[in-house]
C-alpha cells in the first residue's frame, strides 16, 4: 500500500484512469470517500454523506433489508451483490443500473469536490457490488464541477451543506411554497442532524437533499449556520450546541466574581457583596429536576418516578448511526 | 434484460427518433445518451430539459391539481420537430427522465408516447 499523500483526488483519478488500473481511491477528509475504478472506468462511488445502493433500495421499500442482507451475504465474497438481485427477479436490470449510476456521480461528488486531501490509491480493490455500470471518468469529474456549481449559483454557502439544519421558528413571509422534498427536510430537521443525517433518514440522494436545503437558504427558510472561529481547531464529533440563555443544569449559578460582569466603577469590585448561597429547595413540590434529587444512601435505587422514566429516545439519529456501521463493517469483509 | 443501454437502443427504433437520453431533471446531468441531440449538445439539452420538467413539476400547479397527481410526459412541438420527455417512475429515489428527439415529417406523436411508455415501464418493471 502505497503512503498516504496529500493531493488533489480528481488530479488522482484522471491519472489512474490513464493508466487504466484497478482499484479504490480512498479520499479522506470530512465527509470523505471512495471511488472504485475498474480498468480506467468508474464502477462505484461511496461517502458517508451520500446513501449507498443499499440504502436507498431498503429505506425506500423498493428491497425489504432481509432481501438485501441475502445478496449481502452471498454476494459479498465474490463481488457479484447487484447481479444477484437481479439473477434473483428482485430488481430489474434497469433498476440497478440507474440505482447504481445514481449512488455513484452522488458520492462522487461529495468525495471529489474537495480540491486536496488525503488520497490512497489501493490497487486491485473491488468493491462487493460487483460492476454494474463503466462511466467514463472525464464525465464523473465534470459533472463533480459542474454540481459545485450549481450549488454556488442557488445560494454560496457551502457550510449549509454540512452543519446541522435548523427550520427558523417564523417563516419570513406570509405565504410560502415547498417541494414535496423540502417539506420531507423541514419536518425531519431538528437542529441536530446535518445534512448527510435527513439524507440516509430519508433514502433521498445526498447532492439534491444539499441542494434543496441551499434553496431553503435562500428562501430564508432555515437558519444559517453561525460563522466558524477560524482558529478554532476541527470538530469531527459534533457536540450539542450551548443555547444562549439555557440554563446548565450541571453547575450551580454563577458567582458574580467569576462572571464577567459589567465594568468595574473607579477600579472598585462591584458593591453588591456576595449573594447568600441559594436556600435548598424542599423536597418534594416542584423539585423534579435532575440536579435536585434528594440524597440518597450509597446503592440505594432512584425514586420510583424517576426511574422508570427513559431516557429520551432519538430514534432518527440510532437508526442513521447504526446503518453507518452496518455498511462499514460490511466495507471492511 | 434490458438495461440502460438497450432502454434507449429501443427509444431509438421509434419512427422518426434522432436522439434520445436519460436525464438527471435535479441536476440537468445527461446519465446516459444515444443518437444526435438539438445542437449536437446532450448537456445542454439535458440542462435545458431539466429545466422544463422542474417547471411543471415544482414552479407551476398542474402536478399538485389532484392529490397524488404525478407528471407523465411533457411534449415539446417544434416547426421542426418532437420534443417528448418521459418521467422514469422509480420506488427508489432518483429523479429521472426519458428524453427522445423526433423528426417532425418521420415521427408520429402517439405511436412515439406509447413506446416510451413500454420503455420507462420495462426498465423498472417488477
Amino acid at each position: 500500500m502505497p503512503p498516504t499523500k496529500t493531493a488533489g483526488p480528481g488530479d488522482l483519478l484522471s491519472q489512474v484512469a490513464g493508466e487504466r488500473q484497478t482499484g479504490a481511491l480512498v479520499v479522506g477528509g470530512h465527509p470523505g470517500g471512495a471511488v472504485y475504478v475498474f480498468e480506467g472506468r468508474v464502477i462505484y462511488a461511496e461517502s458517508p454523506a451520500a446513501p449507498g445502493v443499499g440504502e436507498l433500495l431498503t429505506s425506500s421499500g423498493r428491497l425489504a433489508g432481509r432481501t438485501w442482507q441475502n445478496a449481502l451475504d452471498l454476494g459479498t465474497s465474490t463481488a457479484r451483490v447487484g447481479r444477484l438481485l437481479v439473477e434473483q427477479g428482485h430488481l430489474t436490470q434497469g433498476e440497478l443500473e440507474l440505482c447504481v449510476l445514481g449512488a455513484t456521480y452522488d458520492a462522487a461528488y461529495f468525495t471529489l469536490a474537495t480540491a486536496r486531501a488525503s488520497v490512497d490509491f489501493l490497487p486491485s480493490a473491488t468493491h462487493w457490488l460487483g460492476p454494474v455500470v463503466h462511466i467514463d471518468t472525464a464525465a464523473v469529474l465534470h459533472e463533480v464541477g459542474r454540481r459545485a456549481e450549481l450549488l454556488d449559483d442557488i445560494f454560496p454557502d457551502p457550510r449549509i451543506d454540512t452543519a446541522p439544519v435548523s427550520p427558523v421558528t417564523r417563516p419570513p413571509r406570509e405565504r410560502v411554497t415547498v417541494t414535496a422534498l423540502q417539506w420531507e427536510l423541514l419536518i425531519h430537521a431538528d437542529g441536530q442532524r446535518t445534512p448527510a443525517d435527513l439524507a440516509l433518514l430519508l433514502g433521498r440522494a445526498g447532492y439534491a437533499t444539499i441542494q434543496e436545503l441551499r434553496r431553503l437558504a435562500a428562501l430564508g427558510l432555515i437558519e444559517l449556520p453561525e460563522v466558524r472561529v477560524p482558529d478554532a481547531p476541527d470538530f469531527f464529533v459534533r457536540l450539542p450546541r450551548h443555547r444562549p440563555g439555557a440554563v446548565p443544569v450541571t453547575r450551580p449559578a454563577p458567582v458574580p466574581e467569576a462572571a464577567p460582569g459589567g465594568p468595574p466603577v473607579d477600579g472598585m469590585p462591584p458593591a453588591r457583596g456576595e449573594p447568600p448561597p441559594p436556600e435548598p429547595p424542599p423536597p418534594g413540590v416542584g423539585n423534579t429536576g435532575p440536579n435536585r434529587l434528594a440524597r440518597r444512601k450509597p446503592g440505594a435505587k432512584l425514586p420510583k418516578e424517576l426511574a422508570t422514566e427513559n431516557p429520551p429516545v432519538h430514534q432518527g439519529t440510532d437508526e442513521v448511526l447504526l446503518k453507518r456501521i452496518r455498511t462499514a463493517l460490511r466495507a471492511l469483509r | 434484460m434490458p438495461g440502460v443501454d438497450h432502454c434507449l437502443q429501443e427509444a431509438m427504433t421509434i419512427p422518426g427518433a434522432v436522439g434520445a437520453s436519460i436525464v438527471d431533471y435535479t441536476t440537468g446531468f445527461p446519465v446516459a445518451t444515444t443518437g444526435a441531440a438539438p445542437n449536437s449538445d446532450h448537456e445542454a439539452t439535458a440542462a435545458g430539459t431539466a429545466d422544463v420538467v422542474q417547471a411543471a413539476n415544482s414552479r407551476s400547479l398542474f402536478v399538485s391539481a389532484v392529490p397524488h397527481d404525478l407528471l407523465e410526459d411533457l411534449i415539446i412541438t417544434t416547426a421542426g420537430g418532437y420534443h417528448l420527455l418521459r418521467v422514469v417512475q422509480t420506488e427508489f429515489d432518483s429523479r429521472l427522465v426519458l428524453y427522445v428527439w423526433l423528426d417532425r415529417v418521420r415521427g408520429n406523436l402517439a405511436v412515439a408516447r406509447r413506446q416510451m411508455q413500454r420503455l420507462t415501464d420495462e426498465l423498472v418493471a417488477t
